[in-house]
């Protein structure tokens, strides 16, 4: 028996209307998510975004309270399926006392046709820690030793939640090149991640989700865009509603005599500001990604 | 490395080895933790060495010698499987372990087969280490096909001792299931006349425990005194452990 055959329709994994509850905290909210084949997806958001939600799914760790998921075209809790999947997880403890190797051993041992054991020790650059064990590794170290556990199975389809934190510059150069690697021989990795430099540096394609919804998807330039704009503070008397006129002015909101406006182009605003002789308390700064997401997420919703 | 353009299938006898490496790297990395292994291997082999060896002597009735190594050995095989599940199940449901093995393929029910396969290791190891010292210090007198009868018989005791662990693993938060685990393991032995003859008071209770039945089933077979009928002994162990795995895998189909 073999599954996940390339058809005409290629999605390797796929949430359709996906609802997820947490109690009264609504986790997803009618997520729709495909992954494509070949491709390596980023999935952008701030914390408390679904992120990890969706992906429990996709694994059959949780099961949706509506809609369909599905991994290579099965029920993720279908065994078959997931042979075909390597993860990585945010917070995980693995045996104290076992080896690296002994890992990555046990680890293989579940696959039909993994990497030799020294093939998934030299890809993943684990070759100076592979005889230590689990317990006597640094942070870094330990999500080196889990990126090769979800790599050494060869799986068709790999999921990293949050792979990078933690690592020094190094190992996360080294982390992303293995990334480039896999992907340009065919695996397609679904990474979320905080960072917009992650998703720039490796992405094909990225979709931002905020409170269980996808709000943006694009390639990283398009999303790009949202990131880099900046956020203006000052009391003036100019009114907001001219302001929004103004070109490369995004957003304006006023409370308790204090402006606020969301810019692309922040300089031709401020000089435009410095105009007003009421101007006082003039702040200009990048809005996080957090705040972007959480702009877009009202441009959306209005 | 080339992805495969499809999943392939899972070859049954790299199925057979995925089990057979789970309980080899459960054992190993257990046997390497000495907070587990030491009370495990040791406790039951200093108890037996302070009652059944240093309280002994030449005039120790040979009836009496060999039901103390029994009643010991009980203790010994219990241990493992109680501590394994009890202990690991709750401490890796808290720290993710679990969630991670089921994202991965591991195969079906080899998580607790793994777990099930070092409580025998372990429980063979303490049978093997008592039997020696009983023979050799203890004064126990017995033909060694009676010795290999007790053991096997013993065994047994290995599968209740893992339900009641995976149910104290499966409820108990992880901070505590390891007093659980303790209580369980010190109050059943004490409660069920292991250490010592109890008050017929509390001895009248004595098969609520399941080291009771299990001491009982064992002196059965070796043909020593024995309480009760060895079906009935075997019945409520089967029964036992049956309920108590039920009521674990609902607890933790829920809650993961």
């Amino acid at each position: 028996m073999t599954v996940g055959g390339d058809g005409a329709d290629a999605a390797l994994a796929r949430l359709s209307g996906v609802e997820k509850r947490y109690g009264a905290i609504v986790a997803l909210d009618g997520l729709d998510l495909d992954v494509r084949s070949g491709e390596l997806l980023a999935v952008l958001g701030p914390n408390g975004a679904g992120k990890s939600t969706a992906i429990a799914l996709m694994l059959g760790l949780q099961r949706p309270d509506r809609g369909e998921v599905l991994l290579f075209g099965r029920s993720p809790h279908d065994l078959a399926a997931r042979r075909g999947v390597g993860v990585m997880m945010q917070e995980v403890m693995l045996a104290d006392a076992l080896t690296v190797r002994e890992h990555i051993a046990m680890t293989q041992a579940y696959y039909p046709a993994p990497l030799t054991l020294a093939e998934a020790i030299a890809l993943a650059d684990v070759e100076k820690i592979a005889g230590r064990p689990y317990l006597k590794l640094s942070g870094g170290q330990k999500r080196q030793a889990q990126f090769a556990l979800a790599i050494c199975g060869r799986p068709r389809l790999l999921f990293l939640d949050e792979p990078t934190t933690g690592l020094d510059l190094n190992a996360r150069e080294t982390m992303w090149a293995t990334l480039r690697g896999l992907v340009a021989a065919g695996t397609s990795v679904v990474l979320t991640t905080h960072y917009i430099e992650e998703a720039e540096a490796l992405a094909d394609r990225v979709v931002v989700m905020a409170k269980g919804r996808r709000i943006a998807e694009g390639t990283v330039e398009e999303v790009r865009a949202i990131a880099v704009r900046k956020r203006i503070g000052c009391a003036t008397t100019i009114a907001p509603a001219e302001m929004e006129r103004w070109p490369g002015v995004v957003a304006v909101s006023a409370e308790d005599g204090r402006t606020s406006i969301t810019a692309i182009d922040a300089e031709s605003v401020v000089r435009r500001l410095l105009a007003d002789p009421g101007l006082a308390d003039l702040e200009v700064r990048r809005a996080g990604l957090s705040e972007a997401f959480a702009e877009l997420t009202q441009e959306r919703a209005q | 490395m080339t992805a495969p353009a499809s999943i392939p299938a899972m070859p049954l006898p790299r199925l057979i080895a995925a089990y057979f490496s789970d309980a080899k790297y459960e054992s190993l990395r257990l046997f390497r933790t000495p907070a587990f292994s030491i009370p495990i291997l040791a406790m039951p082999i200093l108890f037996y060495t302070v009652f059944g060896v240093l309280m002994a002597d030449g005039r120790t009735p040979t009836a009496l010698a060999n039901l103390t190594f029994v009643d010991w050995t009980v203790y010994g095989v219990m241990g493992p499987g109680l501590f394994g599940f009890g202990i690991l199940v709750a401490v890796e449901r808290n720290q993710g372990l679990l969630t991670f093995k089921r994202a991965l393929p591991m195969p079906t029910g080899s998580y607790l087969s793994a777990k099930l396969a070092m409580a025998f290791v372990f429980a063979i190891a303490v049978m093997a280490m008592v039997a020696v010292l009983g023979v050799t210090a203890g004064h126990v007198v017995m033909p060694l096909a009676r010795l290999v009868t007790i053991a096997a018989v013993m065994s047994l005791g290995v599968f209740p001792a893992c339900a009641i662990g995976l149910f104290i693993g499966a409820w108990a938060p992880a901070s505590s299931a390891s007093a659980f685990a303790n209580i369980t393991y010190l109050g059943m032995a004490f409660l069920s006349g292991l250490f010592f003859h109890l008050p017929p008071a509390v001895a009248a209770f004595q098969p609520i425990w399941p080291t009771y039945h299990l001491a009982q089933l064992a002196l059965a077979s070796a043909g020593m005194h024995s309480q009760g009928s060895p079906l009935v002994h075997a019945a409520i162990l089967a029964a036992t452990t049956a309920g108590l795995i039920l009521l674990a895998a609902r607890r933790l189909s829920r809650a993961g």
